[in-house]
């Protein structure tokens, strides 16, 4: 067998704990680190579970830990909001079992409601960050932040990009180490973060920083590239790295592995020597004002965007402004295709899928002209256009207490209209449950609609407590949502079939009435994740009268076409994408859209 | 010797995925240092996606520098032009030439671009057209258009049959493999025909 493999950022995380003998794993699924647990999943040594949220996986790994197992939990960069509060005081207990937090930061935010740069929570914290630039040092750092975390008995950050999750690379392989695991040894002094104990705690980590400082001095996945006689001195870590090379430059290179604490006595010491130094790190200015504070004349943000993510092109660029010469490749104008005469082109957005169960729900809210909070899901895309009916998009089980608090200042200022939320399952069981306690006595007209789709959809469909609910099949157990509520004490709960569309669309409209919050749960599944396939629809062009009630619905096999031997429009299907859930034939007027097989009940399965 | 950069664009939901997995893969087989990059999350949902292998005795970055795209396989019409401007002059592109509205396309804010094939040669560039999508489904699965296109990507590169098939046969679902092989077979003799 090969001993090195071709693997994903995402992919060299997991191999690399598991070799390092990494036994308790879990996170929350987030783009772009989904994909550290689907691999971990796959290692039968590993404990590897899914968290209710971020908060409670970092909490699993902090169970590992203080049990003495390799344990690591992973998210996405907003996923630390979250976690913070368990982090923040964990991190002043001496750590046992090595503890890492693998985190996916997403300069340009490619699937994020931010940008916030994940490298600040070492200084925060009071831990150490390594930054690895490729999957190699994905796995390498891996096993080196465990290291680092048991010798100095700190948790280790290591920081992904987006980038650098879903780039592939080659890996070398190795066995896995195999564990020592001592179990839980009693100290009141060592774990419970109170007063006395967590007094001392505060010059245990400030020793840790200094020594941890010290060793990065030394560090050997710090390394330094000089080049005689430059008079620029480049200083940069992660993927930036990789681009850089690209580009060549006609500069010396320090690239770092632990960026934080830095190793500020290497680099004062470096920095004399040269005239100009560049720091080259996306996102926010995080090693250039340490160093600038250091008393070292650094410069970065001056050249380099704060925010999106660098290309080899946009590094070129920035390089030129800061005076650096380059040996890469640098194609002129001539040399690149004119596209300048082509037209502007179509942009392609994501859109509901075909059959998605949430689609009747953003017709109906559009046409009743609701003011909705939204939340975070796939349902984030009745953002876009043509439904554009979520007004508001902030955190994970925002939509709850917003509702609440927007409700109140319209009451108090007579400006009084309902107000309607939307979340989904997932979201849900992660951070909705405590809004809803909140919601359950108030007196405001609210409503919301709990998409319970059964499934946390937008990140490749993780099971939910409602899963097995609609799967009676499974061996998972099952919590239902208006039980849930009906515990609360909320009494006003509808529960629709929302492929009904008629009997939906009143449900929602009475809810909007009725004073006091009312809920109204949605139970259809995700038809991409559960793959539903029904026999198909289609248009008879010799009924329709072009009024585009169904394109409206912005199902992806619906357009306008023209028939042969027509002077306009009709709406067509294509049936390679329908699904078959009926929606359009249940709002189209006039009773042209059918289905191609003949009573067929509608959008069941 | 400088990197070979092929850059794979289409719609979510149509496989590029596996497409730039194996791609990089049989690089990595033949004894090509790699580096790959896709762009996923929001995107299964119909949205625009893209996908770069670049390969070479050393590759730094995944992304390709803009005008150093040596192919581009478009599994989409409209997503064969956009990129048109990470092409070399002397790029080659595979052309899906199927189509798959856009949301604004849908709901008629925006027209599908007209003769996209004539655009591109009209840039110069070597255009290798194909009803990817129609092919597959002749040969009884839809979703193999990836590997058709990669059959027609594999006569422009440097990889003996015998690299693809071993990469394709441990990559896709067991009860796939025959399909996948016959797609991949038929982008070579439909290629070999063109030329």
């Amino acid at each position: 067998m090969s001993t090195k493999q071709v693997m994903t950022g995402n992919e060299a995380v997991a191999r690399g704990f598991w070799e390092a003998g990494g036994m308790i794993a879990s996170s929350y699924p987030g783009s772009p680190t989904v994909q550290m647990m689907d691999t971990l999943k796959q290692y039968p040594e590993i404990f590897a579970e899914w968290g209710t949220n971020e908060k409670v996986a970092l909490e699993i790994a902090i169970g590992g830990s203080i049990a003495g197992a390799r344990s690591m939990v992973s998210m996405k960069h907003v996923g630390i909001n979250i976690a913070s509060d368990p982090l923040m005081t964990f991190t002043q207990v001496r750590t046992k079992g090595g503890f890492l937090l693998v985190v996916g930061d997403d300069p340009g935010l490619t699937s994020s409601q931010n940008e916030q740069d994940s490298r600040f929570w070492g200084k925060f914290a009071n831990m150490a960050v390594l930054e690895p630039a490729n999957p190699q040092e994905v796995k390498d750092y891996m096993l080196e932040g465990l290291r680092i975390s048991e010798n100095y008995h700190t948790p280790v950050l290591i920081r992904l990009t987006s980038r650098l999750c879903h780039c592939r690379g080659i890996v070398a392989l190795g066995e896995r180490q195999q564990p020592q695991v001592e179990g839980f040894v009693e100290d009141q002094a060592r774990y419970c973060m109170l007063p006395p104990y967590a007094n001392q705690q505060q010059y245990f980590m400030q020793e840790r920083m200094h020594k941890l400082q010290a060793y990065n001095n030394e560090f050997e996945l710090n390394s330094l590239e000089e080049i005689e006689g430059a008079d620029a001195l480049i200083i940069t870590s992660g993927m930036p790295y990789e681009n850089i090379k690209e580009v060549n430059p006609k500069a010396s290179i320090l690239k770092l592995g632990m960026i934080w604490p830095l190793p500020m006595e290497n680099i004062s010491k470096l920095s004399a020597k040269y005239n100009k130094i560049i720091v080259v790190e996306e996102l926010l200015p995080f090693i250039e004002d340490a160093l600038k504070s250091h008393g070292i004349k650094a410069e970065g943000k001056k050249y380099f965007s704060f925010t999106g993510e660098f290309t080899v092109g946009s590094i070129k660029k920035s390089f030129k402004e800061a005076g650096i010469d380059f040996a890469g490749s640098d194609a002129l104008a001539s040399d690149l295709i004119d596209s300048t005469q082509l037209p502007k082109l179509p942009p392609r957005t994501p859109m509901l899928c075909a059959g998605c169960p949430h689609r009747p729900i953003f017709d109906i809210l559009k046409k009743a002209r609701a003011t909705v909070v939204g939340d975070i899901g796939c349902y984030s895309l009745g953002i876009l256009e043509p439904f554009e009916v979520h007004k508001t998009n902030i955190s994970m089980g925002a939509s709850l207490g917003m509702a609440l608090g927007m409700a109140a200042s319209h009451s108090l200022s007579d400006k009084k209209k309902p107000i309607v939320a939307t979340i989904g399952d997932g979201t849900f069981f992660h951070s909705g449950m405590t809004g809803f306690v909140q919601l359950a006595q108030t007196r405001e007209n609210i409503t919301v609609l709990v998409l319970d789709n059964r499934t946390t959809a937008m990140t490749g469909g993780q099971i939910t407590p409602t899963t097995a609910d609609y799967f009676k099949e499974k061996d998972y157990y099952t919590v239902s949502i208006p039980d849930i509520l009906r515990a609360y004490g909320i009494q006003d709960i509808t529960v629709v079939d929302q492929f009904k569309y008629q009997e939906t669309k009143e449900a929602i409209s009475a809810a909007m009435k009725r004073e006091g919050l009312s809920v109204v749960v949605t139970t259809r599944p995700c038809a991409l994740n559960f793959k539903v396939k029904q026999p198909h629809y289609y248009v008879d062009d010799k009924i329709c009268i072009s009024c585009r009630s169904c394109v409206k619905t912005n199902c992806p096999p619906i357009s306008m076409e023209l028939y042969e031997g027509k002077d306009k429009k009709n709406s067509y299907i294509n049936p390679d994408m329908c699904v078959g859930c009926s929606v359009c034939s249940q709002v189209c007027p006039v009773g042209a859209i059918k289905c191609s097989v003949d009573n067929k009940q509608q959008g069941g399965i | 010797m400088s990197a070979t950069n092929i850059l794979i664009s289409g719609v979510g939901g149509q496989g590029l995925v596996i497409a730039t997995h194996i791609l990089a893969n049989a690089a990595f087989q033949e004894g090509y240092d790699i580096k790959t990059s896709d762009v996923i999350g929001l995107s299964q949902r119909g949205g625009m996606v893209w996908g770069s292998v670049r390969f070479g005795a050393k590759v730094h970055s995944a992304l390709i520098p803009d005008g150093e795209c040596d192919i581009l396989m478009a599994m989409e019409a409209l997503e064969g032009l956009r990129w048109v401007k990470m092409l070399k002059p002397s790029a080659k592109v595979i052309l899906a030439t199927e189509k798959t509205y856009p949301n604004r396309v849908l709901i008629e804010k925006d027209e599908y671009p007209a003769a996209i094939e004539d655009q591109l040669n009209q840039l110069g560039l070597a255009v290798f057209p194909v009803k990817a999508q129609e092919e597959a489904k002749r040969l009884g699965n839809i979703k193999a258009s990836n590997m058709l296109q990669l059959g027609m990507l594999s006569t422009l590169l440097p990889f003996a049959k015998a690299t693809w098939i071993d990469v394709i046969s441990s990559s896709v679902p067991k009860s796939t493999i025959n399909v996948n092989l016959a797609a991949f077979d038929k982008g070579i003799e439909l290629t070999a025909k063109r030329i």
